[in-house]
């Protein structure tokens, strides 16, 4: 356990380069849940439409 | 590294399943072990951190993403125009096909008869460097290039042309079966890789030339069975690997014409048979390990790849042939992986859509193809501008044996004409370049895929993660085999 500790400047580096997946992943996986959310409000305001019709 | 084949004579060289091959790809990005006290030290000379290439890398596939979601809201790739430029004269493909027909023999020549010496001898820099590389560069630009010089096409055309002149003709081809698809080109790309990145008698031009004998064989084999045109578009590796790449470009040669069309729409016209992705998860996969055994991580992981296979019984030369297949296969399922997890993110955004997960795989395939021509420009553009000089004094000199037919025997290689610095710009510009193009295909296909271009640019956002990820991957592996 030592040895990768003590060299964790040689290899997090390589972490760098998953950063960018990891926050646009991130972004787009809070974009996704808003737009679902989004979806089930309209779907359920269309639902809700007949019955106010009736 | 990738000019390592030829210089060094020793060996060197339904979401679950798609979570699996990229959880393993990213444990080997971060694994401790990999990069233990080795240090980074970049011959180029950068203004920034190479990591940093990678995260300006996403900011322009994210921007492109945003660019196109906005102001391309009708496809305009999927029905591809082009007009006719000029005529092709009818001699041309013949003697194309004669000149491809006399160049595979000098190298079987060279190869059997020339100096066994690997920079010595004509065979290894043709096949390696200007055949694999060099077609793959010039392909995407002047078109399907290879089509007209191909060696084996051109010699099962002559001889279906003699027998029709001899009056007995050939008997008809059997239909070729469905499921088959592009399985053999993938096959036939993934053999070629595993001798160019594994196999430790590549070096020798003896070996090549067999190899490329076999090859041959089974090309007759294949036209003879389903046809000469059959089996050139979906058997043959190389015939439909450089097809593939020919499309990107914007000339597209037939036998009455040259047609001039938008870059990449040749790409949406791809039909879409089994084995088509398999294909270009090869052609990806493959580059990727190459850069990935130049790299630290490897370098680690290797040798305890190669102790497991002794402790198995092979030995040494062998059990490091294992390795280093296990390697390259494992390289290929983690860029299907990654592609499979894009589709199936793809598939979730309308899940009234009952389409089979192989079906949408196929229908987006097309978007990959840039993404395997920039692993090749990016992994091996190097090797085309340093060992391609090698021609300098293997055209005057093919056998080694010290002849100087055009007087160039006395050339050399110039390792300074372009430096570490402009490769990696080739190398970062190659990679963002061929993404966007996959982007905009993915984009184009997903807007007569998808019922609205709200739910289509939704699909996308997971085609935009798979793209980054490549990119990231590419840079990663670059910048660790440069290293």
């Amino acid at each position: 356990m030592i040895a990768p500790l003590a060299h964790v400047g040689h290899w997090a580096i390589n972490l760098l380069y998953v950063a960018p997946l990891v926050v646009v992943v991130a972004v787009l996986g809070y974009q996704t849940l808003k737009d679902r959310r989004q979806l089930r409000r309209e779907g359920g305001q269309e639902r809700r439409a007949p019955d106010e019709a009736a | 590294m990738q000019a390592c084949f030829l210089d060094c004579a020793a060996m060197h060289r339904h979401r679950l399943l798609a979570i699996v091959p990229i959880a393993a790809g990213l444990a080997l990005v971060v694994a401790p072990d990999a990069a233990l006290a080795h240090g980074l030290v970049g011959r180029e000379d950068l203004p920034i951190p190479k990591w940093l290439f990678g995260w300006a890398a996403a900011a322009v596939l994210v921007a492109s993403f945003v660019a196109l979601a906005v102001l391309w809201p009708e496809p305009r790739l999927e029905q591809p125009s082009e007009r006719r430029v000029a005529a092709v004269p009818r001699f041309l493909d013949p003697l194309a096909g004669a000149l491809g027909v006399a160049i595979f023999a000098l190298t079987l020549y060279a190869g059997f008869a020339g100096d066994q010496t690997t920079t010595n001898n004509l065979a290894p820099t043709l096949i390696f460097v200007l055949f694999w590389v060099g077609l793959a560069v010039v392909s995407p630009v002047v078109g399907d290039l290879f089509k007209a010089l191909n060696p084996w096409r051109a010699i099962a055309r002559a001889v279906a042309w003699i027998a029709g002149r001899a009056g007995r003709g050939l008997p008809e081809p059997m239909p070729y079966p469905q499921r088959l698809g592009r399985w053999p080109a993938a096959l036939g790309i993934l053999a070629f890789a595993w001798v160019e990145l594994v196999y430790s008698g590549r070096g020798d031009p003896s070996n090549l030339a067999v190899l490329a004998l076999v090859y041959a064989a089974v090309q007759f084999v294949g036209m003879s069975l389903y046809g000469i045109e059959t089996w050139n578009r979906y058997g043959d590796g190389f015939g439909v690997f450089y097809g593939l790449l020919g499309r990107i470009a914007p000339l597209r040669w037939a036998r009455d014409g040259l047609y001039v069309r938008r870059p990449l729409s040749g790409l949406t016209g791809l039909d879409v048979v089994p084995g088509t992705v398999a294909l270009l998860c090869v052609i990806i996969g493959t580059t990727s390990f190459d850069g990935l055994s130049g790299g630290a991580a490897w370098g680690e992981i290797s040798p305890q790849l190669t102790d497991m296979w002794r402790s198995l019984g092979f030995d040494q030369s062998l059990a490091l042939e294992l390795a280093f297949t296990v390697g390259l296969v494992a390289s290929v399922l983690v860029v299907a992986g990654l592609y499979r997890f894009g589709v199936l993110g793809m598939q979730s955004v309308d899940p009234r859509d009952a389409t089979p997960t192989a079906e949408v795989a196929g229908r987006f395939a097309h978007s990959l193809v840039p993404i395997g021509l920039a692993y090749v420009i990016a992994h091996y553009f190097s090797l085309l501008a340093y060992e391609g000089q090698r021609i300098g004094y293997l055209a005057s000199d093919p056998l080694g044996t010290g002849a100087n037919i055009f007087g160039t025997n006395t050339a050399t290689v110039d390792y300074t004409w372009v430096s570490a610095t402009a490769i990696w710009y080739v190398q970062v510009a190659a990679l963002v370049v061929g993404h966007v193009a996959g982007l905009v295909l993915a984009h184009d296909r997903a807007l007569i895929s998808f019922a609205d271009n709200r739910t289509a640019t939704r699909s996308q956002y997971w085609m935009l993660v798979v793209m980054i990820a490549f990119t990231s991957l590419g840079l990663w592996l670059l910048s660790a085999a440069n290293s």
